[in-house]
Order: structure tokens, then sequence, then C-alpha cells
């Protein structure tokens, strides 16, 4: 590499690092600006003016978030719901990918036709119909209807019959002498091999099952049963337009989803690429 | 420990035959080896007697239980895999003892058998390392620890030292004989490596596309090829064939050169290597075109009217360009009838 390419080579990486970053900043500052806000006092907020950082510094906010409003519940239904959607998903994808990929029956191809049609069905597309099941099946407002239609996952369905298809049968054999029946197959051998894609996929659909916002919205309208999303629209009505406690209960209702991703971060960014078909 | 026979067996996918009709009795105790060329059906044989693939026809008995529809796991057999299938998130121990815990035997039991296999495979010290830890050599007695603790009634290897280097390869081979003798179990050995079967077996089984070209002892196998197929595929470096015509009394090659061997008709004479010897007056001329020199013998490849020759050159000091005459032994050699079969 001659001096010249290196020097374009740099100024071109410059462009592209300033670019990023300017980028990154604009993504970022509505972020900051809601932190920021939480610290103020209400009349702060509404002043004149932009106050980059609290004049006066204090956590009322919070402390209102949390002790008048059902925030303790709504994170318990959300935390329950979400790790019910979790398991049961990863539970039944994991064995529908292992039927799909291992076992020979009848259907088995018209069934993986189904699922990746699925997969092309957008989820708010079948709204209408999850909404009249679950009111004929008389769970409305209950966190039962918030799970239920949550569990259709053709995309995990298919990552994991992509990695079970990718085991070299050699290790099913081995598994089979041994005397494994399937469901051994499954969970002595074939999860345990892909436990980095379990784990990978169990933390997205935690996230994704903790930031839905519509179905539970539609599915709940008693505050008892709110998961925190839907929970924090009716801050609002409990302080009227408030906008250090709105944002608070905003930051606390995304708090837990960020802490999960900044603890598995590599994990996160491995499930999202193999969400979008780039294998991890 | 038990007799395994298949009868009549046939293996079809699809519209290809892969086995057909084939016969054999692998008696208790002894040490089988099924030998043959890439796609000759020994895999496919082993994984039938295995439970892994389902027989098109015939039956298999081991024992006296007749296995040929039973589930892999109930015909007393284990296996040895030629990629060894070592369960990488698993310890040594723990795949040792894999099929006991799958069988919900107590965990202090699993250890007891880890640990007595371990001795007996020399792995104590590796029980509790995983299969990434661990060299060739060691992933293969592992594979055989999980084979061992089954106590099967028969032993299947599926080319189980083809991943091994050439110096492991001979230890481990002397192991599973030093195994043989130990355990008297039967064992049957997938190998495309002639020198295994020879070494390990007492019984080889050559096939060739799906038949058996011939069973027996590796002496009558080496010594009494039943046919043209056996006796090239048995040896390194391979018989050397020369094509002739003979006329009762003898044979005369395609040069004119007469051998004093008795044979009618279009034959081909068959001799191995180290059974031709170099004379300047032999009656078979050429010339050396290669040399190998082995250490303990040498190997020289004669350019001559019948196509190129190896012989054993016994160090004689012969280099690549000299003209020579060989002389074979004609009471160590072989002659073919124009269907390839032994006369």
């Amino acid at each position: 590499m001659t001096l010249q390419s290196l020097r374009r080579w740099n100024l071109a990486g410059g462009v592209i690092t300033t670019l990023t970053l300017l980028g990154a900043i604009f993504w970022a500052f509505p972020l900051y600006w809601a932190v920021v806000t939480t610290f103020k006092f209400e009349q702060d907020v509404v002043r004149e003016g932009i106050d980059w950082l609290p004049i006066r510094f204090t956590v009322e906010a919070y402390y209102n978030a949390l002790f008048n409003t059902k925030l303790g519940l709504w994170y318990l239904n959300s935390l329950l719901t979400s790790l019910a959607i979790t398991v049961l998903v990863l539970i039944s994808s994991a064995a529908a990918g292992y039927a799909i990929s291992q076992l020979n029956f009848p259907g088995r191809r018209a069934l993986w036709w189904i699922i990746l049609a699925s997969f092309m069905v957008p989820i708010p597309a079948l709204i209408i119909n999850h909404f009249v099941l679950m009111a004929d099946l008389g769970l409305l407002n209950t966190l039962t209807a918030v799970v239920l239609p949550q569990l259709i996952a053709p995309v995990t369905v298919m990552i994991y019959k992509q990695f079970f298809d990718s085991v070299p049968k050699d290790f099913r054999e081995a598994a089979l002498m041994d005397g494994a029946s399937q469901w051994q197959l499954l969970f002595r051998l074939y999860l345990p091999m892909n436990w980095g894609i379990t784990t990978a996929l169990a933390i997205i659909t935690f996230i994704g099952a903790w930031n839905n916002f519509l179905w539970p919205f539609l599915a709940i309208t008693t505050e008892d049963k709110m998961n925190v999303t839907v929970g924090i629209t009716q801050v609002t009505d409990a302080f009227g337009v408030k906008y250090a406690r709105q944002l608070s209960s905003a930051v606390l209702a995304g708090l837990p989803v960020a802490v999960v991703y900044l603890l598995f971060q590599r994990r996160v960014t491995q499930a999202i690429m193999l969400t979008a078909g780039i294998k991890g | 420990m038990a007799q395994v026979e298949l009868s009549n067996i046939s293996k079809r996918f699809g519209a290809v035959e892969v086995i057909s009709n084939l016969g054999l009795t692998i008696k208790d105790g002894s040490f089988c080896a099924l030998l043959g060329p890439s796609g000759c059906g020994k895999s496919t044989m082993l994984r039938m007697i295995a439970g892994l693939e389902e027989v098109s026809d015939g039956t298999i008995h081991i024992g006296a239980d007749d296995v040929t529809h039973a589930a892999p796991k109930s015909r007393g057999v284990a296996m040895v895999f030629q990629s060894y299938a070592l369960y990488p998130h698993l310890t040594v121990a723990q795949n040792i003892t894999f099929s006991m815990s799958l069988a919900g035997v107590s965990k202090p039991k699993q250890r007891e058998a880890a640990e007595r296999i371990g001795a007996m495979l020399q792995l104590t010290h590796l029980l509790d390392r995983r299969p990434a830890a661990l060299s060739g050599g060691q992933r293969q007695r592992v594979a055989i620890g999980r084979a061992l603790v089954r106590d099967p009634k028969v032993f299947l290897f599926d080319e189980p030292l083809s991943n091994l280097d050439a110096l492991l390869r001979v230890q481990m081979r002397l192991e599973l004989a030093k195994l043989h003798n130990d355990l008297k179990t039967t064992m049957i050995y997938v190998t495309h490596d002639q020198v295994e079967a020879m070494t390990l077996a007492d019984l080889i089984v050559v096939l060739d596309k799906g038949k058996i070209a011939q069973a027996g002892t590796p002496w009558e196998l080496y010594n009494r090829p039943a046919n043209r197929f056996v006796a090239g595929f048995i040896g390194s470096p391979g018989m050397n064939f020369l094509k002739g015509q003979g006329d009762g009394a003898m044979i005369r090659l395609t040069d004119g050169t007469e051998l004093a061997k008795p044979a009618q008709g279009a034959v081909e004479f068959g001799i191995r290597p180290e059974h031709l010897t170099i004379a300047t007056d032999g009656p078979i001329r050429g010339r050396a075109s290669v040399v190998e020199y082995l250490g303990n013998t040498s190997y020289a490849y004669i350019d001559t009217a019948h196509g190129p020759l190896v012989v054993e050159a016994d160090n004689a000091g012969l280099k690549a360009g000299d003209q020579v005459g060989l002389v074979p032994d004609l009471t160590k050699s072989h002659v073919f009838d124009s269907n390839g079969m032994a006369v």
C-alpha cells in the first residue's frame, strides 16, 4: 500500500467515523434528554430555554412513579408474562425445530412450509383474530391472554431447525446406540449442544415480550393486569401532563431491558444476526 | 458374547442395491474385518447390524435373537464411530457413562464405572476433561470406553483409526488387539486399510460391489485368493498381473515368455512383488523406472512389455534405469481365468 493510498484510506476512515458518531449522537439525544428531564423539577422542565443538565437535581419524579402508581405490579406482570413467553416459545420452538429437522413423519414438509408461510404474515395483521379468539375463550383481561398469541414464533423454529440440521448425524446415532429416546435426544443432546443459540434466543424473546405494547394494550384493560409498557400510559391520567414523571416511568419501564442488553450484549447481537438470517 | 448371523441380507436405496443377498456367519468371540474399497457396502452392512439402517430383505441374528427389526439399543451391540462422536458438552466421564445416565443409573455407580473403564484405557487423569481438550488417540480411547461400559455382546467399529496419524494408528491397532484378547467379545471392524484388517482380524470378509468376494483368515486371503479382485486388493504393493494363454501345461505370456505353470485358455498370471527375483538372465525383461528404499527393503518398479511390475528388490543396489530380468517363483504364483476366478 503506497503512502498516498494510505492517506486516502485514513481520510475515508475519518469521514466514516465522523458520520457514525453524528448518527450515534442524533440517535442517543432523545434518550439523553429523557433521562436528564427525569432529574428536573416539573417547573424547570417547562421553563423557557434549553437546560442541558438539571439546574436543580431531584429524584422526585422517580419517587412518584414508584410509589404513587402501580409500577411494581406492572413490573411483576411484565416479568411473569415475558418469562412465560420466553420459556414456552423456546421449548415449543426447539421441539418443533427438532421434529422438522430430525424426524420422519407424514406431512413434515407441509408443516415446514406452513411455518415458513406464517413467518410471512405480520403479527399485527392477525391481531383482530387473536382478540376475537381470546374473547371467545373468555381470556381477555388475563395474563394468559397476553401470553398465548405471543407464542407464535416461526423465526425461532427456523433457527432451531437450521442449527439442528447442522449437528453431525454421528452424534444422534451414537446417542441412539446409547439408548436415547427422542425427548432425551432433544434435551440431553441437541439443546445442550446448541446452548449458545438457546441463550441468544431467550434474551431476544424476553426483550421482545417485555417491549411488546400493541397486543397487551388490546388484551388488557384492567390496571392490575397491565404490563409495564401499557401501565405507563396510565401515568398521564394519574398525574396530568407531567413530563418528568411520565419520562421517569418510561425510563423505569425500559431499564430491565437495557440492563439485560448491557449484560448480554454479545448474545443479543448474535440473536439479531440469527433472526436476520446471518449465522453467528 | 454372541455369534452374528446374516442371512440373505439385501439393502436397497431406491432402485440402487448396495448389498445383495449376502450371507455371513461371524463366530462368537471372533474379530471380523469387513474390508473393501469405498462404496462396496461395508459401512452399510455394519450399520444394518447396528440397527441404524433398515434391512430391505433377509434377517440378522445376534446370538439366538432375531434383531432384524429391533431398535439399536435393544441389540446388545455398541459402536465406535469413525468421527468418535464424543458429545462435546460432556466430560470424558460423562461421555463414557452417557448410556447409564440415560437409563437412570445413580451418579455414584456411573462414576465407579467411569473410573473402572478409565483405568482400563489409561484415561483416569482425563475423566473430567472435555473432548475438545483431548488428542486424537485419547478421543479414540474415550469412544472405545463408551462402547465398553455397555458391556455389549458385539462391538462394532466403523473405520475407527482412519482419523489418526500413522504412528498413533499403529499404537491403537495394538491396543485394539489387546482389548480383543482380554475381552474375547465378538468384534466387527470396518476398514479399507488392509493392514488393519490383516493384523487385527481372524476373519476377513472382502466385499466388492455389495457382495462377498471372499471370506477367510488373513493367511487364506493372502496366499489363496479366490479371485483376481481379492488377489489385487490384498497385499501392498499389490499383486502383479500378466496376461497370457495357457495350453494345459504352461502359460505363454503376451511377449512369448513361457512359464511352466499349468493353465488352459486365456488367463492372467499373478505374482506378488516378494515372489519375483531380480536376475540378469530372468525371463521377464524390463527397465527399472523407480526404486523406493524403505529401510528394511526396497521396491523397484520395472517397466516391461506386460506393463509396470513391482518387485521387492531387497536392497540389491538396483538403480533407476538399470536393465533387469525377473524370475517368478512359480510355486507361489496364481492363475486366474477369464472370469477372474482362481484356477
